[in-house]
């Protein structure tokens, strides 16, 4: 089709469909909709780093604990699937599951499954240039089916299991921007009281900041 | 080590708690040689801003002597001397990079509570409640400093504390002010407050090439200090003053062109106006008492422009849109972008240009720091600014803690 503005020389290409789901012919669809068990999340941030540093970053499964949260270890168990193991707050071992991975394109997609029954759980990232050339854009959209594991997540981790995922990909991006995750804890402060220990778990500072390069296991992300 | 802790509202105490340590590679730790006490922070005191916790640490105007950096900190070494700007950067996402630095992605470990009340979250503070970040402040004796190879301005001059400690915040936030007014040669610019940031925006104005500055309060001595260097003032609480009609007949009739809020949410009105905002908060159905700004938006000229340092919190009542829109006027406001204005503003002082402690009025102890900031929130004892040695030993008496004012 022919468009009426025959002019837009700085206009970037456009996409006509995009990973996620969020692109569909050149219109935005939202994320699907939490049914029948099975919740859904879709979010995105934009990274100062191009999108082979990120894509191996995310690719590197056995440093997951570096950025993600209650994460205590993953293992590699073959050329695509891993063995990752969830911790509670005094770091025992809680969860365990096995991802594989189903798509993996280098600089663009990683997609993933659990297997094995509970936790079910499935994900792709997505990495593309941001509009205008300002960096690269990262979309993670997850699924999970409610189970026993899922009902239990928020419980055990501090977090609704959305929100767990927003955060990591944010410890992602301050990892991949400046190789270290913002963190409080621990530090120096007066009587907390009753309110100041009830707040702190109101806000989610309950849950243990991902250990980012301080662990010394650290990924090398400074280039 | 000894640190001012917020308690609850009104409440405030010196306690003792543990020593700060290094948690990242890009932190540093800072032993405090001089510290303020800042006009937001009384926002703090008096319960408006929101995710305080018992115990926190107060305090985001504060320089010292570098004791130790983390291992990914290069720029800085043991020993140096650095003023610290209250605002947290990580000098690499694309915020920073647009030198937004207020508005960093990477700094806010509690991001999540900002984008609940704000969208999207602006960068971390020093001392300023968990939706801020939650990192404990500087009215202490000691400090962490995370992101240290961007914040920190080292001092390498000989120049006294006081002539550059309020790079850390009020001297900066003022210059950002007069900055987004669009001060053209030849402006007059009217400013409401004549507390520090209020007196910065005034000297700023006039680097900037007003030709006229107004400045509005009630406060004797602070508008002593305003006239000082060069403002006219305005009393609003004098007898048959109004501020509109005072900004008129200054102006040839038709308004400042640029107007600063140095404010914020706590503006004190003593009319059906102000008790209006006072059962509306009460009520929790206001968060903020805009008196300022909507007197502000009434008074600009048409097509001028209003710049806002003063900070607001959440929502707001009865402001005079129509008349913003009416008038064509442009609004500028935020954080103040530290980094952008430190280096440039230490120059000016060590040229001689300005001489920030001119505005100091209190010489206080870390233990004389919770009467003080009742004693300022009251607006007794003549308080334009008070600096803390949190070294200095002891209490005054509770009566009267300026006495133990050391001379600089």
């Amino acid at each position: 089709m022919k468009s009426p503005l025959t002019e837009m020389p700085k206009a970037d290409v456009l996409p006509i469909q995009s990973g996620a789901a969020a692109l569909l012919e050149g219109h935005y669809a939202p994320p699907p909709a939490d049914e029948d068990g099975k919740l859904w999340v879709r979010t995105s941030t934009i990274i100062q780093a191009h999108p082979r540093k990120l894509y191996e970053m995310w690719r590197d499964v056995e440093a997951a604990p570096t950025w993600h949260e209650r994460i205590l270890e993953v293992v590699r168990t073959g050329p695509s699937t891993s063995h990752w193991v969830l911790k509670d707050e005094p770091g025992e071992k809680i969860l365990e599951w096995d991802f594989e991975i189903l798509a993996d394109e280098p600089e663009k997609r990683i997609a993933w499954r659990s297997l094995y029954g509970e936790p079910e759980s499935a994900g792709e990232v997505i990495f593309e240039p941001a509009p205008g050339n300002r960096g690269t854009m990262v979309t993670v959209l997850e699924q999970f089916r409610m189970g026993k594991f899922s009902r239990a997540w928020k419980a055990l981790t501090g977090r609704d299991p959305k929100q767990s995922v927003i955060e990591n990909l944010r410890h992602f991006k301050a990892m991949a921007e400046t190789g270290e995750i913002p963190r409080i804890e621990p530090q120096p402060h007066g009587e907390r009281g009753a309110s100041g220990d009830m707040k702190r778990s109101v806000y989610g500072e309950k849950i243990t900041t991902p250990p980012g390069t301080v662990s010394g296991r650290g990924i090398a992300v400074n280039e | 080590m000894k640190a001012v802790c917020w308690m609850g509202k009104s409440k405030i105490e010196t306690q003792v708690v543990n020593d700060p340590q290094l948690l990242n590679p890009h932190d540093a730790i800072l032993k405090i040689t001089s510290t303020a006490i800042c006009g937001s922070d009384l926002h703090l005191y008096d319960g408006f801003i929101p995710t305080m916790e018992a115990g926190d640490v107060l305090g985001h105007e504060f320089m010292g002597i570098v004791e130790e950096v983390g291992p990914a900190v290069d720029n800085l070494k043991r020993g140096d001397r650095v003023v610290v700007p209250f605002t947290i950067a990580c000098g690499n996402c694309l915020f920073c990079k647009k030198k937004l630095w207020s508005l960093c992605d990477n700094t806010n470990p509690n991001a999540h509570l900002a984008e609940t009340a704000y969208g999207y979250s602006g960068s971390a503070l020093f001392g300023y409640s968990h939706m801020m970040g939650g990192y404990a402040g500087g009215q202490a004796q000691y400090v962490r400093v995370p992101f240290a190879n961007v914040g920190p301005l080292k001092i390498e001059s000989d120049l006294p504390d006081e002539k550059v400690l309020f790079l850390s915040d009020v001297f900066p936030t003022g210059f950002m002010a007069a900055e987004n007014a669009q001060i053209q040669e030849g402006d007059t610019v009217a400013v409401w407050g004549a507390g520090p940031v209020g007196l910065f925006s005034v000297a700023s104005a006039y680097m900037l090439g007003a030709a006229r500055v107004i400045c509005i309060d009630r406060i004797p001595e602070r508008l002593a200090l305003a006239r000082s260097i060069g403002a006219i003032t305005v009393a609003y609480e004098d007898e048959d003053v109004s501020v509109l009609t005072a900004l008129r007949d200054l102006t040839g009739g038709i308004g400042p062109d640029g107007c600063i809020d140095a404010v914020g949410l706590e503006a004190h009105m003593g009319d059906a106006q102000g008790l209006y905002d006072s059962v509306k908060t009460a009520l929790m159905m206001e968060t903020d008492r805009p008196g300022v700004l909507r007197q502000a938006i009434q008074a600009v000229r048409k097509g001028g422009t209003l710049s806002i340092p003063g900070v607001y919190g959440g929502l707001l009542d009865k402001v005079p849109f129509g008349a913003a829109f009416g008038k064509g006027i442009t609004m500028k406001m935020g954080q103040t972008h530290m980094q952008k204005y430190m280096k440039p503003l230490l120059e000016r002082i060590e040229k001689g240009q300005i001489d920030p402690s001119f505005i100091i009025s209190h010489r206080i102890t870390l233990d004389d720091a919770p009467g003080m900031y009742e004693i300022w929130r009251d607006k007794k004892e003549n308080v334009t600014k008070i600096v803390i040695d949190p070294w200095a030993e002891g209490a005054a008496t509770n009566e009267e803690p300026a006495k133990v004012a050391r001379t600089a």
